[in-house]
């Protein structure tokens, strides 16, 4: 998933030379096993060989407990790169839109990392823990209700067959920003009276969309279905800090946003304005921005009797007020925090650690900003409870793609 | 026993001690009756309880073991608590009670609490205004005072418990927290003691422990005491100002020593000397 590196905190640029400098892997052993014997390699399939699919198997492969032992995409083309560029027998490279389906029949892996378009993770991620492979997933998770639902059955499967999935949000995955929230939670700003959440960034992915299948799905950041618009796709990572701070799901969500720079039917938002309401009567406002050249920010700011928490991604974390946090800055989190949960994704394998805590999380706050978009698409006030009873499925164009 | 121990007493049995421990507004204060017992070459019994100068009721707390940390279903856990088994190879006194400003002051000659009241538990003190506080009841008392380690807090919070109290009706049973409080500290003991007559290890103020704070828990199964490095001391139990889970039994939080907080206090640990047959 592309994380789209426009910020000058993300630095992204400098972060995928460093990256490629290092991929040099060494296959030290077969991967038949699960995770089990000591002296093994996770065997790992990846499904999506876009920017990101590339970029964070460089992560995994760094680690050194994975063997990269298949991939699938629906473009050969990316196909073919990636697994020359990873080592990935030609046998074991999968292409079309059934490439997971192909992958999880063929190959021989304990576990897949899904790197796709995200209208695509829950199908691709139910099949992987039926098949019973570990999951580690891009964020976000889902595009739609029914998408989100579909990936908390699946953690819970996952959890009830022993396997491992996890989602990688990289604040998450950070020991400042965890500190800070368990603060939060355990009370020390007091009771939580309102807050601020804010993604700004420049103008990335372009402002228009191609007009046939193939082009919208190598471009499918810029479409509001397979993306899931902005706010699902991108400023979910300040909507999730919120969400984790608050603790709760949000009751509603109103407001507003649209397209200042970029045109086209179903073609991405450039902004959003929303005000959400979670329980207790505490309201959350957010903003986002991409577009624009002013200054990049993801941020959540909650206000409570007490104090304040007032994060930011890549840069400050701290608790003010009663009972202070220094916290600090977190600096480089957009690679630091993924190569945590690969490491944590690891640890959880080979240690049996099932119980796959990053997916309820996770679907309350990708639930959080389908909320949201509802809410800005249709100009109305949108409640959770309606939104549920509704589970409305995005239907994506996927005519004159191939199998 | 020094010559400086000045009432060494002991508590009958166990079921004295938690009756006397609990004294709410409707149930008044119950002395335990105590009898003063000689010098022994074999370690106190569970549960008994001795009280030093300052009238500090502490009570006997035998080795044993006990599993650390929470259940990944816990409610309100957070990812510091992994479960781990924990073995405490030596007995020791702890204090009944959290430090109140009465026995605070008598030490340590001032209070900084911002609600005053000699039978309230003492706050706004630092980690390093703790350490010396033990240090000063050592000298006053001949015996060695300490904080406690965090194993050591957690085994005496459980009791024998597993769950995220150790009574039987939640945290409004155990501890004063935000939620019944009315955001002030309340007068010790006027909750339900633990099944080993320990009152406010739940609520009321946190309480300083030795240990440096780290994430995963370090170091040896037995006696474990922190990592060698880190900026911040662990700090147990909650208190009035916070929630009910930051309350529970393997709830862990971390301050700045420097802080002086008006949430945290202290409870300190006596050392108990080793007896004939080592323990």
């Amino acid at each position: 998933m592309a994380d789209n590196g426009t910020t000058k905190r993300l630095a992204r640029r400098d972060v995928l030379k460093g990256a490629a400098a290092a991929a040099t892997f060494t296959i030290l052993s077969p991967s038949s096993v699960r995770g089990s014997a000591a002296n093994s390699k996770i065997a790992l399939g990846v499904i999506g060989c876009g920017g990101r699919g590339n970029w964070v198997t460089n992560l995994f492969a760094k680690h050194g407990g994975y063997q990269i032992a298949a991939c699938g995409d629906y473009f050969p083309d990316r196909v073919k790169g990636f697994g020359e560029k990873h080592g990935v027998p030609a046998g074991q490279r999968y292409t079309g839109l059934k490439n997971h389906e192909k992958l999880l029949a063929g190959a021989k892996v304990d576990a897949v990392a899904i790197e796709s378009p995200p209208y695509f993770h829950p199908m691709q991620a139910a099949a992987a823990v039926e098949a019973g492979k570990h999951v580690y997933c891009a964020k976000p998770i889902a595009v739609d209700v029914p998408g989100c639902l579909t990936i908390g059955e699946a953690g819970k499967k996952a959890t009830a067959k022993k396997l491992v999935f996890l989602v990688d949000f990289q604040t998450r995955a950070n020991a400042i920003y965890q500190e800070a929230v368990k603060r939060v939670h355990n009370g020390d700003i007091g009771r939580l009276v309102n807050g601020v959440a804010q993604y700004f960034c420049g103008l990335s992915f372009g402002t228009t969309l191609p007009g046939d299948a193939e082009g919208r799905l190598r471009k499918w950041q810029m479409d509001q279905v397979l993306s899931g618009d902005i706010l699902v796709e991108q400023n979910i990572h300040a909507l999730d800090v919120a969400c984790w701070i608050v603790d709760a799901d949000p009751v509603s969500a109103a407001g507003t946003g649209g397209r200042k720079l970029r045109k086209g039917d179903g073609v991405i938002y450039d902004h959003f304005n929303l005000v959400y309401v979670f329980p207790d009567e505490t309201p959350i406002s957010f903003t986002s921005r991409q577009c624009g050249k002013g200054p990049s920010d993801i941020g959540c700011f909650v206000h409570g009797s007490k104090g304040t928490i007032d994060t930011h991604y890549s840069a400050d974390v701290k608790v003010l007020g009663d009972t202070p946090y220094a916290g600090g800055n977190t600096g480089g989190l957009f690679q630091s925090g993924c190569v945590e949960n690969i490491a944590t994704f690891h640890k959880s394998i080979t240690g049996g650690v099932t119980h796959n805590p990053t997916v309820a999380q996770s679907v309350r706050s990708n639930l959080t900003c389908v909320l949201g978009r509802q809410a800005a698409y249709t100009g109305q006030k949108a409640t959770w409870d309606e939104m549920m009873k509704s589970a409305s499925k995005l239907g994506a164009d996927l005519k004159g793609l191939k199998e | 026993m020094s010559g400086r121990w000045r009432n060494p007493c002991v508590v009958a049995g166990l079921a004295v001690l938690v009756a006397g421990c609990r004294r709410g507004a409707d149930t008044p204060p119950q002395p335990a009756p105590t009898t003063r017992i000689a010098p022994a070459a074999q370690p106190p019994k569970p549960g008994e309880v001795v009280t030093n100068s300052l009238g500090m009721k502490l009570a006997y707390v035998p080795p044993g073991e006990f599993v650390m940390g929470s259940g990944v279903d816990e409610p309100g856990r957070h990812d510091d608590e992994a479960r781990h088994p924990v073995r405490i190879t030596r007995g020791f006194h702890l204090g009944v009670t959290e430090v109140t400003q009465g026995q605070w002051k008598a030490v340590s000659g001032f209070n900084r609490s911002e609600v005053e009241g000699n039978d309230l538990p003492v706050s706004r003190i630092s980690w390093q205004h703790a350490v010396t506080f033990c240090k000063q009841l050592s000298r006053r008392e001949g015996r060695t005072y300490r904080l406690p380690t965090e194993a050591e807090w957690e085994y005496a919070c459980r009791a024998g418990s597993t769950g995220p109290f150790a009574g039987t009706g939640g945290a409004d049973e155990m501890a004063w927290h935000m939620n019944n409080s009315d955001d002030v500290p309340h007068p010790v003991a006027t909750k339900r003691p633990n099944a080993w007559g320990f009152c406010d290890l739940h609520g009321n103020v946190a309480e300083w422990c030795a240990d440096r704070y780290a994430r995963d828990y370090p170091g040896a199964a037995a006696d474990p005491n922190g990592p060698a490095e880190g900026k911040y001391r662990v700090v147990r139990g909650g208190s009035f100002g916070h929630f009910p889970r930051a309350c529970r039994s393997a709830a862990r939080a971390s301050q700045n020593p420097a802080y002086q907080l008006q949430q945290v206090g202290l409870r300190v640990v006596m050392e108990t000397p080793p007896t004939e047959n080592g323990t």
